[in-house]
């Protein structure tokens, strides 16, 4: 609890600061509407505040300066010089109260009726409207506990005096009761930390550049990755330093509902979802008051008394939904009831008669239209001004400080059904998982959580069509559409790309699905975005910029933007009020990999085993060995599939498409002619026994198409897995043998068992005189036996080898292997 | 403004005056990642250490469209509303002081300047045109749609 008074003194002065000019200004010129309307807001924020806390007098007071303020602002009573003097006096008052609850001394002793009275003086006067039903003192909080009266009067001894600045508190996050020391920290300050050591990064990446350069030396290269390695753990730490997980502000909130909905007799229970979002921790305190403004309205007008829900064939108990998503370069946190919803005619009328609309305008205006005037200054629908949530000041403040920080809010509501806020959040310098693209040899960035898949396919695969000014691809047989990257940047762009792109499929956060076609794909990594300059923004084409790695800026695409701009997004749905169960299970089927080879069969393989699609050009496939090999990855893999004769005039720019399949231990190559696409195996498989490659056949789409088979595939091609055919083979049990013979018998791809598991399938090696003695004995090795003698002289017996001639004892190895029985054993692991 | 420092500049082949305490810096350009369907008198961005500027043409900024002008590839760092951009000019002169305050010459400085001038500024090298960024940054679209707005 300490925490949140500190907050709220803190808030409190720094508003008192803030405004501190305004009211001079105000005094200076009584009729001054908007210096009114900041006065307005500071004493409602406070009454709002300190109903939280125990403080009957703070609210007192505000509620009085309030209420003088709202008759001028409704034009009730005309702000004259000891209005003026009246409300500055609460003011002062105020400010001193708060000195106090800081310091933890009791409040001045003075009478605050005085100061109430000099406000209310005139009012009579002026009250003609239905203002009795202002409850004067009704500001007294009802669920005060008594520790927050203990905080009163302990009021933050621990706090240091850095806490009068005017400075945000640095790590909310610190519980209360937990013994972590926590210090409050400029923003600034951090921001310089921050920059100073992407800075550092930047330069850090340089001297890496000239170091390898340099050649290698290591009495540098040593220190210098220690620098690395800090660098690394101190960027992570100034990042989290700056991003809080939402979570620490939807924790205060169950609190407050349960106290709000106490306090005005409604049941409601509250479920926040998303609070794993990270967001900037300064966008975290902008957003703190709108959202309690948001949620005080919703508690107050949203949700009905309980009698009046079970009337109308809801449950009793209110809900209360809050969840927070990233999509892309912005946050949405939707704030969603299930109260009575939002009146259009009512707002209408009201706005109609604070004169925001005419009548005229009225009827002109759409359903969505009236509902988002709500947000305009001075408006309210409450009939009873009620300490929770006011007169409406709360909205157009919400909007104010969100668009401040190039924030949005709008209110979607179905009547008796229930009310929607959505604020959308930029996300600046937030650090979000990006994908970079290029496109007419320039990159952009992508944020992650848009991109479903990437497609890499001919134009033809994807059935690319132009359906007017529109293209559209044909993406597991839905037609989605498509917009070139090049075009939508008014780029130049090769026929080449045009013909071969590169898809990025995007979803957005409506569910519609469409695909940006590119060049090519670079990486993808966590990007640091930096907001543009407003003349760039206004674009509407891009969210940000973010620095790569070696420095080179990028920018940072603004996908729901662009995807509006070329009317890709539907209708926008309300999702967040439907029942949680919408993923029923649905049954999966088995996924293959359609292709077209190079006979110009089309066929399928499991999906299971197409670990990646590699392309390689032409040049890269060795044709040496006895069947063609190709190097990726730094590995030899063997490829098949391709064409008897010579791939002579390929059309994919000399380079040729390889399904990569792996059966788990080894890999193969399998040359296509096309890719197509992922599909799923529907229809029933027909096995063909006169095939021994196929699997069976089956219907996609129609067609028939030849499921490949695996087994046979890897049967026939596979590397073997070199660990289930190894010939075994037993050792003399000496030191010269473990470490100087077993190396070279196991390089040379025998498996080195343990004597006594020897059966007539394994080869002995043995020395010689072992041998003699072994055979005398009639225990002789019952394998294949290759004697080794310990003297080279090429007079001693010839069915001896000498230990240290190599190409003899591999030869005879060799020889032995291939002597050998198959074993049951082996037959048996291999089947 | 007589003793405020000033950074004079050349734009457009005449010589103009920035406040020196809008001028954070003064920096080698190095690479410039264009930016597509921006005005045509935003160059682009570019890196200084781990910050990305706005880089502005101030030529085109100030409406001579359709030239090529020489630059010395250097640049004016200042910072508007919280975004820092960099300002692409013919080539940075000197830093001076001024003497005296911006005026009026008769018959205006014309149209294009008129728009992103404060006015004539005596300095200890030579009279000089000084430059309000906010008009400069806002480019020649912002007067086509004052006068548009006008209309």
């Amino acid at each position: 609890m300490d925490d949140l008074l500190a907050e709220f003194i803190a808030e409190t002065r720094e508003m008192l600061e803030a405004s501190s000019g305004e009211i001079v200004a105000w005094e200076a010129d009584p009729a001054d509407r908007a210096r009114l309307d900041t006065i307005f807001r500071f004493v409602h924020t406070v009454k709002g505040n300190c109903g939280f806390f125990d403080f009957p007098r703070l609210a007192q007071l505000s509620h009085a300066a309030e209420d003088a303020l709202s008759d001028c602002r409704g034009g009730r009573r005309e702000p004259d010089h000891q209005l003026v003097t009246a409300v500055l006096a609460i003011i002062d008052r105020i400010a001193q109260m708060i000195d106090a609850i800081e310091a933890g001394d009791p409040f001045p002793e003075d009478s605050d009726e005085a100061l109430i009275a000099a406000v209310n003086v005139s009012r009579e006067t002026y009250a003609s409207d239905g203002q009795e039903g202002v409850k004067e003192a009704s500001s007294a909080p009802l669920h005060a506990s008594a520790t927050e009266q203990f905080a009163l009067g302990q009021a933050d001894p621990s706090e240091d005096p850095a806490a009068t600045a005017p400075v945000r508190r640095a790590d909310p996050a610190g519980s209360a009761s937990s013994g972590q020391r926590t210090i409050r920290l400029p923003v600034e300050l951090l921001d310089r930390v921050m920059s100073g050591v992407s800075d550092m990064v930047l330069a850090r990446n340089d001297l890496a550049h000239r170091l390898r350069q340099a050649g290698n030396q290591p009495t540098i290269d040593g220190p210098f990755e220690r620098l690395t390695t800090i660098l690394t753990d101190v960027r992570d730490a100034i990042t989290r330093m700056r991003m809080q997980r939402i979570e620490t502000l939807f924790g205060v909130l169950p609190r407050l509902i349960r106290d709000l909905s106490a306090e005005l007799g409604k049941q409601v229970m509250v479920d926040c979802d998303g609070g794993d979002v990270e967001l900037d921790r300064e966008m975290i305190e902008t957003i703190r008051d709108p959202l309690t403004h948001i949620i005080r309205n919703a508690i107050d007008h949203g949700i009905e008394a309980p009698s009046a829900r079970l009337a109308g064939g809801k449950r009793e108990i209110g809900l209360l939904a809050l969840a927070a998503r990233q999509s892309g370069n912005t946050i949405a946190i939707v704030i969603s009831d299930d109260g009575r919803g939002l009146d259009e005619d009512r707002i209408a009328e009201k706005a109609i008669a604070t004169g925001l609309i005419t009548a005229a305008e009225r009827s002109a205006m759409s359903r969505d239209k009236i509902l988002n005037l709500i947000f305009e200054p001075g408006f309210s629908t409450a009939e009873v001004v009620s300490n929770v949530s006011g007169r409406g000041v709360g909205l157009d403040v919400v909007r104010q400080n969100l668009e401040k920080v190039g924030g949005s809010i709008k209110v979607a509501s179905a009547p008796g059904r229930g009310t929607q806020f959505t604020m959308q959040i930029p996300l600046t310098l937030s650090i979000i998982a990006g994908l970079t693209v290029e496109v007419s040899d320039q990159r952009f960035a992508i944020p992650q959580s848009y991109v479903e898949e990437i497609v890499q396919a001919s134009a033809k695969a994807l059935d690319l069509t132009q359906m007017g000014d529109t293209a559209l691809i044909t993406f597991r047989g839905n037609r989605v559409p498509c917009l070139m990257l090049a075009d939508v940047l008014e780029l130049q762009q090769s026929e080449a790309a045009r013909r071969d792109p590169t898809l990025v499929m995007l979803r957005l956060a409506s569910g519609d699905l469409f695909a940006l076609a590119v060049d090519r794909i670079h990486n993808h990594g966590d990007l640091v975005v930096k907001p543009l300059a407003p003349a760039v923004m206004k674009c509407g084409i891009y969210a940000g910029s973010t620095l790569l790695d070696d420095g080179q800026p990028v920018l940072l695409l603004d996908i729901a933007n662009i995807a509006a701009a070329h009317d890709l997004v539907s209708e926008a749905r309300t999702r967040v009020l439907q029942p949680m169960d919408e993923t029923a299970a649905v049954q999966e089927l088995p996924q293959a990999m359609l292709f077209t080879d190079f006979t110009g069969r089309r066929s399928a393989v499991r999906l299971e085993l197409v670990q990646r699609i590699e392309t390689a050009p032409v040049s890269a496939i060795d044709h040496s060995g006895p069947r063609p090999r190709v190097v990726i990855d730094g590995l030899i893999l063997p490829l098949i599939g391709l064409p008897e004769a010579q791939l002579t005039a390929p059309k994919n720019n000399g380079r040729v498409r390889l399904l990569r399949l792996s059966d788990g231990a080894g890999d193969l190559l399998y040359a296509v002619r096309e890719v197509e696409d992922a599909v799923e195996l529907s229809s029933p498989l027909r096995p063909v026994p006169e095939d021994p490659l196929a699997e069976a056949v089956t219907l996609i789409n129609g067609a028939p198409v030849t499921l490949i088979d695996a087994h046979a595939l890897f049967a026939m091609h596979g590397e073997v897995p070199v660990a289930a055919s190894r010939p075994r083979c037993c050792l003399p049990d000496d030191e010269w043998a473990h470490t100087i013979l077993a190396p070279l018998v196991t390089s040379a791809g025998y498996e080195v068992v343990a004597e006594d598991t020897a059966d007539p399938a394994t080869i002995a090696i043995v020395f010689d005189e072992v041998f003699e003695v072994a055979e005398a004995l009639g225990r002789a090795p019952a394998g294949p036996v290759i004697r080794l003698r310990d003297h080279p002289d090429t007079a001693a017996d010839a069915s001896t080898i000498y230990r240290y001639d190599r190409e003899a004892l591999l030869a005879a190895l060799a020889h032995a292997a291939r002597t050998l029985p198959v074993s049951p054993l082996h037959a048996g692991a291999r089947a | 403004m007589n003793g405020h420092l000033l950074v004079i500049a050349q734009i457009a082949g005449r010589r103009c005056a920035f406040s020196a305490l809008d001028v954070k810096s003064v920096i080698d350009l190095g690479a410039i990642t264009p930016i597509p369907r921006a005005p045509a008198h935003i160059t682009g961005i570019t890196a200084l250490r781990s910050q990305a500027l706005t880089v502005i043409d101030c030529r085109l900024a100030i409406g001579f469209t359709g030239q090529t002008w020489p630059t010395d590839e250097r640049a004016a760092v200042v910072a508007d509303s919280g975004h820092s951009y960099a300002l692409l000019v013919d080539g940075i002169e000197d830093i001076t002081t001024a003497v005296g305050d911006p005026g009026q010459v008769p018959g205006g400085f014309g149209p294009e300047w008129s728009r992103v001038a404060t006015g004539m500024i005596e300095t200890m090298i030579g009279p000089a045109l000084l430059i309000g960024l906010p008009a400069l940054l806002a480019g020649p679209e912002a007067m086509r749609g004052e006068i548009e707005a006008a209309l």
